[in-house]
């Protein structure tokens, strides 16, 4: 007997309409590449080191951000509430001070969901900038640059007061409400010290986060590039050289920047900084004059009243005793 | 690009920027009518009685405002090596030091003020002998009005420097605070004036006429403002309560002072304190305005 269909209608298998082919996979990266969990990482201090992420490979697991949260005894909750998001299957929603790998799902669907449509997975996670916003505007000196090139947040030095937040052009750092300290991503800085992958990319089952010397993965992400490309994936690195100096933990994309929601241009917070001030004094001067120029009128206005009265020589009130101001 | 995580910044922040504004521009008020004052101008005692207590209100509110309170130090001393903290590239770390050494030259003026009025004495520091008038009075004035000054820009400085959208579409906020806590100082010192009646009426007059050409600077410099935010920007600013501020800021604290000001050109004490208390609020809730609206649309985490 047949049983009825009683799933609703978005997760009924579709019938194959023509025109509409289903979207290839990505092709899976073969099983001799380096950077398999299996494959050990040799790395030393004064190396720069980071993650490559090839979103391609992410099978949106979430065990980087489970090993993530557990290595850095990261609170599970939502800011003390254990909420659905309610709009994917995503209920990390966002990298903050309580979740600094958040794996986005992406879902790129048809308008009636049934024809094309994929899912783009991607563990996203602080981009440790080689000229880092952060970094740059912290007052406190909390935020630092370590000898792996990484940036790190210490929390007894930061005083929370969230300048860092709202200059990293990621949208990464956020006040962990139980240090009540900005935080994100290390990196792993307590492992690298000891000669550990960082907990995330130990976890990847598929590989899609790499870590090793940025030398070493930029060469591994060029070469999946070219091979993706030769299989006409549009792949490409958003994080080179020429983005805010090279992002130690860069990604290998197939879609637009914003489509991940990531930042097509990011920009140092400085860029304004300068023009900000010059125009700050420049309005300065303005009021200096505007305040200038009215007393001096009203001093001429002193001078004009007083003639027709004859004061010729005492026009005005006096100033006081010891002003010698010239006026 | 999306933010979901805000900043936070939330009326301790517009609350203390609008009061280190006010302190600001009576401070530089004080010193204006020092300068061009009427002999020992009592209005510029009184100005000079403003901005010590709301500096040390603004320090406050600054201090509460931090995730941890306790650690406020770390702006100032390296919290490992107790040497001084200072990123000349940061705002926050350089409002920091102003915020510490403007306060320093408006004490110096709140005491001569109170000696001034014989409130108590310090030896040689006494009534009849006291810093207001003389040269190196004028001095200490000159350079903490700009101190004051630079209070006043940082703040909106630091806002242009991040990566929010909104402030960080515009280098004009720094030059908008400017005028704006030069207008609201110079309100605050008319409007204590007119309450305590200790206003010589021709300072007055002068600072009406001041104030009205500060109004006139703050409207072209909040236009240019507007105008060089782009699309983003006004996005940003010109929606939701954001824009009910912005533009009660613009008739509370621009087009109504301009028009009383017009209409009421002979001097009465009721007419100065409506300006006044008008170029207050308008100040304050362009202060509101900025501050609020870029974190306001930010998305929420959780919602959809």
């Amino acid at each position: 007997m047949r049983l009825p269909n009683l799933l609703p209608p978005l997760y009924r298998p579709t019938p194959q309409q023509p025109g509409l082919e289903p979207r290839p996979p990505f092709p899976p990266l073969p099983a001799t590449a380096p950077g398999l969990p299996s494959a050990p990482v040799v790395f030393q201090p004064g190396q720069p080191v980071g993650f490559f992420t090839d979103t391609t490979l992410c099978i949106g697991c979430k065990a980087c951000e489970v090993a993530c949260n557990q290595w850095n005894q990261l609170p599970a909750w939502h800011g003390g509430q254990n909420t659905l998001s309610g709009n994917s299957y995503d209920n990390t929603r966002q990298l903050d001070g309580t979740h600094w790998r958040h794996v986005k799902f992406i879902e790129q669907f048809d308008g009636d969901r049934r024809s094309t449509g994929r899912w783009l997975l991607m563990s996203d996670v602080c981009k440790h900038c080689v000229q880092a916003g952060c970094l740059e505007v912290c007052p406190t000196g909390a935020i630092i640059r370590t000898e792996f090139d990484t940036v790190v947040i210490q929390a007894d030095a930061c005083n929370g007061c969230r300048y860092c937040v709202t200059a990293c052009p990621f949208d990464v750092i956020e006040i962990n409400p139980v240090t009540n300290t900005a935080q994100k991503c290390t990196l792993c800085y307590d492992r690298l010290q000891v000669g550990l992958t960082p907990a995330c990319a130990q976890a990847c089952p598929t590989a899609s986060i790499q870590f090793g010397p940025i030398q070493e993965l930029r060469r591994r992400a060029d070469q999946r590039v070219a091979e993706l490309r030769a299989q006409n994936v549009p792949a490409y690195i958003y994080g080179d050289e020429s983005m805010l100096g090279g992002l130690n933990a860069f990604f290998l994309l197939v879609d637009k920047p914003e489509v991940y929601g990531l930042p097509s241009n990011p920009r140092l917070p400085s860029r304004n900084q300068l023009p900000s001030w010059l125009w700050s004094g420049l309005s300065a001067v303005v009021v200096g004059l505007i305040g200038l120029l009215s007393f001096r009128k009203r001093r001429m206005d002193d001078l004009a009243a007083a003639r027709p009265a004859g004061r010729e020589q005492a026009p005005g009130p006096q100033p006081g005793p010891g002003k010698g101001v010239p006026q | 690009m999306i933010r979901y995580n805000a900043a936070h910044w939330d009326w301790l922040v517009y609350l203390e920027m609008f009061v280190a504004g006010v302190a600001a521009g009576a401070y530089a008020t004080a010193t204006l009518l020092e300068l061009f004052g009427r002999g020992r101008s009592p209005l510029a005692r009184v100005a000079q009685l403003i901005p010590f207590p709301l500096m040390v209100l603004a320090g406050l509110l600054l201090t509460v405002d931090l995730a941890r309170p306790e650690r406020f130090w770390h702006m100032i001393l390296q919290s490992e090596t107790l040497r001084p903290m200072l990123k000349p590239w940061s705002p926050m770390s350089v409002g920091s030091w102003l915020v510490l050494l403007f306060p320093v030259f408006a004490f110096v003026s709140f005491v001569d003020a109170l000696i001034g009025r014989g409130v108590f004495a310090l030896g040689g520091w006494n009534q009849r002998q006291t810093l207001h008038g003389t040269l190196t009075g004028l001095l200490w004035a000159v350079v903490g009005s700009l101190l004051a000054l630079a209070v006043a820009s940082y703040s909106g400085v630091l806002l242009s420097t991040t990566n929010f959208g909104g402030w960080s579409d515009s280098p004009f906020i720094g030059a908008l605070y400017v005028a704006t806590a030069a207008v609201t100082g110079l309100g605050a010192v008319l409007l204590i004036g007119a309450l305590t009646r200790q206003a010589d009426a021709e300072d007055v007059v002068g600072l009406l006429r001041v104030g009205t050409g500060l109004i006139c600077w703050q409207a072209l410099v909040l236009a240019v403002f507007l105008l060089t935010l782009g699309l983003n920007g006004w996005a940003v600013f010109l929606s939701g309560i954001s824009l009910l501020a912005l533009l009660g800021a613009i008739v509370i604290g621009i087009v109504i002072p301009l028009v009383v000001r017009l209409a009421g050109r002979s001097l009465q004490p009721g007419t100065t304190a409506l300006f006044a208390v008008l170029v207050l609020v308008g100040g304050f809730l362009l202060r509101y305005a900025i501050v609020i609206a870029p974190q306001a649309s930010a998305r929420i985490p959780g919602a959809s």
